[in-house]
């Protein structure tokens, strides 16, 4: 039920209101198929992963997709793109977008460079500085789209090339490397952990990914705040009338949005030792793309943060196995194509069957 | 009637994830073999080429010659994965090769810093590593083959020094990417080579980022803002081709001289554009990917232990005598 107006109400008649935020049992058959596409994504998930297995090319008698390092790889390389998701997530649920979050990551990267590398700051206050700043980026795009009323899409289109803009004039459009030691041009060794694992297995940004992803999860679970976003994404006019502060839990989405973007900038700068202007194009439709698989609806008002992770997940799964088995990168592209649309198409199905 | 529809449902989601894993088993089992130390005649080896960026008409033909040079050596197979101009991208791509077990790594970097630590993990499991037209930093890898941009700007000054310009002239010049090094060598290698002629003037120049589209609208303002303009120097050839259309929307296009750099062997390339005579000349920037395949053969099939760790390769002049030659040679498609 992801669309607020009275005709959907019409088409799938039942006493309770759309089931959103925390997760019940189900408690009738319609609650049962509800619930299928609660989890479609998880579904969705453990399909491809089994799809994996049996296709994975095998080495030495093992499976390359399940070897540990390989799996570790992909929880890496989606690591980025999940952060600003969860964020992501957020700007969707209240029936927003955020397509200024890639640009945002550039950003933050060219600022993590420069601060350590041209200012010699620390890894704290640098660390600081960056997030300050994507966060107040986002919170200044949601000021603009809750004061002035402008479509989020507009304002960070703009956001987008504003971004963009200011990161190629503090870097002077080159990436800047990072080089690490003790001397004045070079970053504190520490900032290098980013790229590192813990015990030689779990890579640092996959924790950070995780760590957030569960943080999040649990704000949407269980918190006031989240039950305003679900109420503003479902019908903001009703959300106003029942007194959710509706400008303010725009602005903090949208600031949540940014400061996720940041973060994610912070760790690419440290797994990359370079921060560039151009780092993260793209990104937003990758993040975008995660929460839709994940089950959360465009129009807002219904989804879930598992979702998203799961959802993430999916499509790292999916870039790695495509690549364990050579296939041709313009195939993959239309095979994720493909993904998505059925992800959306299962979302559309939902209301006419539950 | 519900369940049927639910039915349906799952089962299509099951069909379509079900097409596209169909469509991913091509050959599970190659690269079954391991990594280190095995060279010699009649082995089968997976060679991972990492590419850039796709997008980009260089880099496909750079992928082109690639595999074509290796259809040509028994036992050879190539993967190529595509980075999108994405430093995060190329990084998996490679983790994702090593997980598959090549025998030898083939990268184009999307940028130097970024791959460095990768190439070195490849090269480091023992996998020998070419690194082409773009370097890594440091000297973890086995051999690094790319072309001498310096040399390709000086030999066009010297083209223009002595036949296109011997009685010098003012020419145009439309740069590159700000800040990109092949921008920066197209134009210090240019000043070089017309240096013995000093009655060629630079008069303008202009970055077109090393766009067709935006040739020409630089060049579009320059026929405004600067007159008589004998001569333009772009750094690329689909750069060149932008300036000509617009100085034939002035109706100028025969007054002015035009030439390129690249020299793509395919249909919207630069060779053809000489050959049809839209410009004067072009001057070859080779991709290396029938050297690195030489190379690799060297390594794989000969077990050769010393390759040459830089290999530089030459640029060749393309004008209207030798275009139709040049093409073919260099396994242009019709």
């Amino acid at each position: 039920m992801n669309s607020p107006n009275p005709t959907s109400v019409a088409e799938a008649p039942r006493e309770t209101p759309p089931r959103r935020g925390p997760i019940r049992l189900p408690r009738d058959r319609h609650a049962i198929v509800d619930s299928f596409f609660r989890f479609q994504s998880l579904f969705g998930l453990a399909a491809v992963f089994i799809i994996a297995i049996a296709v994975s090319p095998v080495r030495n008698g093992e499976s390359v997709f399940l070897s540990s390092g390989n799996l570790a790889n992909i929880v890496r390389a989606v690591s980025e793109i999940g952060i600003i998701a969860v964020g992501m997530t957020f700007v969707i649920l209240i029936g927003g977008i955020d397509l200024s979050v890639g640009a945002v990551l550039g950003l933050a990267a060219v600022g993590s460079a420069t601060l350590m590398v041209d200012s010699g700051m620390g890894i704290l206050p640098t660390v600081l500085i960056v997030l300050l700043i994507g966060t107040a980026f986002g919170a200044t795009q949601g000021a603009i789209v809750a004061r002035l009323g402008i479509q989020s899409f507009i304002v960070t289109l703009a956001g987008l090339q504003a971004a963009r803009g200011i990161a190629r004039m503090w870097s002077g459009g080159l990436g800047i490397p990072i080089a690490y030691g003790d001397g004045p041009q070079e970053a504190p060794e520490a900032f290098s952990t980013l790229s590192g694992s813990i015990n030689g297995v779990l890579p640092v940004p996959a924790l950070l990914f995780l760590a957030i992803g569960v943080g999040a999860l649990l704000v949407l679970r269980s918190t006031a705040f989240a039950r305003h976003v679900y109420a503003i994404g479902g019908n903001e006019k009703a959300a106003r009338l029942s007194g959710v502060p509706v400008r303010r839990v725009r602005i903090t989405v949208f600031a949540i949005s940014g400061l996720l973007a940041a973060l994610a900038g912070i760790i690419h700068a440290g797994q990359l030792n370079q921060g560039s202007p151009n780092d993260g194009a793209g990104y937003e439709l990758d993040a975008i793309a995660a929460v839709v698989i994940g089950g959360t609806s465009l129009a807002g008002g219904s989804g879930s943060m598992g979702g998203t992770i799961a959802g993430a997940l999916l499509l790292g799964i999916l870039n790695n196995i495509l690549a364990l088995n050579n296939i041709d990168a313009n195939v993959q592209l239309v095979v994720k194509g493909l993904v998505i649309v059925a992800a959306a198409a299962l979302q559309k199905l939902r209301p006419r069957i539950a | 009637m519900r369940y049927a529809r639910r039915a349906a449902t799952i089962l299509a989601l099951a069909a379509l994830v079900a097409t596209s894993a169909c469509s991913v088993e091509d050959d599970p089992g190659s690269g079954s073999s391991d990594a280190s130390a095995k060279c010699g005649s009649g082995k089968d080896f997976l060679i991972g080429m990492s590419q850039a960026n796709n997008a980009e008409p260089y880099r496909q033909v750079m992928n082109d010659d690639v595999s074509n040079a290796a259809k040509s050596v028994p036992g050879f197979k190539v993967v190529v994965s595509d980075a999108a101009q994405d430093n995060s991208k190329q990084v998996a791509d490679v983790e994702n090769f090593l997980s598959q077990g090549i025998n030898l790594l083939i990268i184009s970097p999307n940028e130097a810093k970024p791959l460095t630590a990768v190439v070195k993990k490849a090269y480091d499991q023992g996998i020998p590593v070419i690194v082409l037209d773009r370097k890594v930093e440091g000297d973890a890898y086995t051999a690094f083959i790319g072309g001498d941009n310096v040399a390709i700007g000086k030999a066009a000054g010297e083209y223009y020094a002595k036949t296109l310009l011997p009685q010098g002239g003012n020419v145009v010049e439309i740069s590159g990417l700000p800040g990109s090094t092949p921008a920066a060598e197209r134009a210090q290698g240019f000043r070089e080579g017309i240096a013995s002629n000093p009655k060629i003037k630079i008069v303008a120049s202009q970055t077109a980022e090393w766009l067709r589209e935006k040739g020409q609208s630089v060049m579009d303002a320059m026929l405004k803002s600067t007159p008589d303009i004998d001569a333009v120097y772009a750094h690329n050839d689909p750069m060149a081709e932008g300036a000509y259309l617009a100085a034939k929307a002035a109706g100028k296009e025969t007054a002015i001289k035009f030439t390129g750099i690249d020299a793509l062997p395919v249909p919207s390339g630069g060779i053809k554009a000489v050959e049809q005579g839209r410009l004067q000349a072009t001057f070859q920037y080779p991709t290396g990917g029938r050297e690195a395949i030489d190379l690799a053969k060297k390594i794989l099939v000969d077990c050769a232990k010393d390759v040459p760790k830089t290999t530089t390769l030459g640029t060749q002049q393309i004008t209207k005598e030798n275009a139709a030659e040049v093409y073919t040679t260099l396994g242009g498609k019709q």
